[in-house]
């Protein structure tokens, strides 16, 4: 099984690693720039205010500002899921040759989950590997870093939407029996449902907090970039009518300003969480792929 | 004994339409059987009923006594399938084939593939897609054979290939299996494919059996008798009609059965195989017979 699997996805697995040697190398690059750079930058300051100073730092945001490995991570998951997972059993049925496959002496399951584990588990690995180098970079820019931007972008989410855009792939690809409707299906499904996470489910994992001060430059990024501000704030007057979320000349004097916010040291929390829920789903896609290609596909 | 292929009102609905509709199939042992029917009769759903590929929707069907949804890794083994235009991987080397056969199945016979394969020099790194389809159905044949399978399913193996290469397939094949008493069902829509090679018969039309034999019996029990033409709702008595047909001046008729006491003018006619099938595809619902080869078992 191990070396019909490496024969037919070899040139799958070839594209895949150039892939994340890109991205890999591009985002390491970047980061090890950056760990020079900040070498003579007290990490009290904020790095960004060290970059403005440094000769280095033209370079280094230069650098910065060319770092396509962060649109490379979010498009990864989705790349392997429609060009990896979705023909992983619709091109066996375009072809015929799942009659071939399925009537030598491995049962379908075993076909199935072998070549499965086999593909996954190396893709899954360099997606974990990339993520973290992610981190790395980020780790390196110092502690006033806005992690929760970049979301997707990093270690245990970016593996485990691998996981789910190849389950997803599998399982449209034997359902629809197809390569290229498979592959659009995939990439809708994938994209809606990592954007309905993102914009609709995300900000509930634990309850945000609220924020009330009196000083009304204490809410948003520039008073704590590592927190996640949620909607925009709500400015009050003394009497505590609400004046709106903008202040302005119409705007009547404001006291004070309230904003929910999910803290910075949630982060590891809501990428834990996230991740579980992508594995979660992955999984039940998985066993409905397995349950059609053993029971239902011909 | 245990049958190789036994089906018991086997039925395979696809949406709203019976594929195969209420079939009873004994293939016998040792034979190699002819599914013969035209397009769409219900042959490679029933070779996929019978390789585990699909699970029936009524009744019944056992490979070597078991069943080939349930028990499939039992039979895997032991029934080798060639499907439907020969599928193979077309990126592969024939090389690669080979090892894909060798790598998927517990039983293997490397030498003897390769040496299948030498004799008809197909070397092993062309690519599959670059072999002629003759070279290609011959891989397919060798790499299931390659487990020496007890019984051999093949659908329509030869249906794309010219003259030649049929031949030569079909050679091949009874060369093979001569060697190794392995139980054959072959299908095909050409009656000519398989007169040559089958000694068992079963006809399928529209999803039902027609009839089933050896093909010896099936030509020792029909007769061609035409005479001097009869009122078409003329009754007979003592005579089972499967087939009629009026022209002006003459009647023929297809009995099964004795051949009746002739009167004036009635002669009876040499009744070839390949139309002995195709009287029974051309009149799929006026005979449908009950189950020949299980009263036959059951003696």
């Amino acid at each position: 099984m191990t070396w019909v699997t490496w024969r037919q996805h070899r040139l799958e697995a070839l594209w895949a690693l150039v892939l994340a040697v890109l991205l890999g190398g591009s985002v390491g690059y970047v980061a090890l720039q950056l760990s020079i750079a900040s070498g003579s930058c007290p990490r009290t300051i904020g790095f960004s205010t060290c970059l403005s100073s440094d000769p280095f730092g033209q370079i280094a945001q230069a650098i910065l500002r060319f770092n396509l490995a962060q649109y490379g991570l979010v498009v990864f998951p989705a790349l392997a899921g429609a060009f990896i997972g979705a023909p992983f059993v619709a091109r066996e049925i375009e072809n015929g040759t799942q009659h071939l496959a399925w009537t030598q002496g491995v049962t379908r399951m075993r076909w199935l989950l072998v070549k499965l584990a086999l593909v996954f588990v190396p893709l899954i690995a360099a997606a974990a590997l990339v993520g973290y180098l992610e981190v790395v970079f980020l780790n390196v820019q110092g502690p006033q870093v806005n992690r929760w931007d970049i979301f997707d972008q990093q270690a245990p989410v970016v593996p485990a939407a691998t996981f789910f855009a190849l389950a997803l792939g599998v399982a449209f690809g034997a359902v629809i029996g197809r390569s290229i409707p498979a592959m659009a299906a995939t990439l809708l499904a994938f994209v809606g449902a990592r954007i309905g996470i993102a914009e609709l489910v995300r900000s509930h994992y634990i309850a945000p907090l609220m924020k009330t001060t009196h000083d009304l430059s204490a809410v948003g990024n520039q008073a704590d970039p590592t927190a996640w501000w949620l909607g925009f704030p709500d400015y009050y007057d003394s009497t505590g009518h609400l004046l709106g979320n903008l202040l302005g000349p119409s705007a009547g004097q404001p006291s004070y300003v309230t904003q929910s916010f999910q803290p910075g040291d949630r982060f590891w929390a809501f990428q834990t969480i996230e991740a579980a829920i992508l594995c979660g789903l992955a999984l039940l896609i998985v066993g409905c792929a397995v349950y059609w290609v053993t029971r239902r596909a011909t | 004994m245990i049958a190789p292929i036994e089906a018991t009102g086997l039925g395979k609905r696809f949406g709203r339409t019976w594929a195969l509709d209420d079939c009873s199939i004994r293939v016998p042992a040792g034979k190699i059987a002819g599914l013969v029917g035209p397009n769409g009769a219900g042959k490679t759903t029933f070779l996929h009923l019978a390789a585990g590929l699909l699970r029936p929707t009524a009744g019944e069907i056992t490979v070597f006594g078991r069943s080939p949804q349930g028990q499939l890794l039992l039979l895997l083994d032991r029934v080798g399938f060639v499907a439907q235009d020969t599928p193979l991987y077309s990126g592969f080397s024939v090389g690669d084939m080979l090892r894909f056969g060798r790598e998927l199945n517990r039983r293997w016979d490397q030498a003897d593939v390769e040496e299948r394969l030498r004799s008809l020099d197909i070397p092993f790194d062309k690519r599959v897609g670059q072999l002629s389809g003759g070279q290609r159905s011959q891989v397919a044949l060798a790499l299931a054979l390659g487990k020496h399978p007890e019984l051999l399913l093949l659908d329509e193996p030869v249906a794309r290939l010219d003259p030649l290469a049929r031949r030569e397939f079909m050679q091949r094949l009874t060369e093979a299996v001569a060697e190794e008493g392995s139980t054959v069902l072959l299908s095909s829509h050409v009656m000519a494919d398989l007169e040559r090679v089958c000694d068992y018969l079963i006809i399928i039309a529209a999803g039902r059996v027609q009839v089933a034999g050896e093909i010896e019996a099936l030509l020792a029990s029909h007769h061609l008798i035409v005479g001097p033409r009869l009122n078409a709702n003329a009754r007979l008595s003592g005579v089972e009609l499967v087939k009629a047909q009026h022209t002006e001046r003459q009647s023929s008729l297809w009995i099964r059965g004795p051949v009746p006491e002739l009167g004036a003018g009635w002669r009876e006619e040499p009744l070839p195989l390949e139309e002995l099938v195709i009287t029974y595809l051309s009149a799929p619902r006026a005979v449908t017979l009950p189950r020949p080869q299980l009263e036959e078992a059951a003696s």
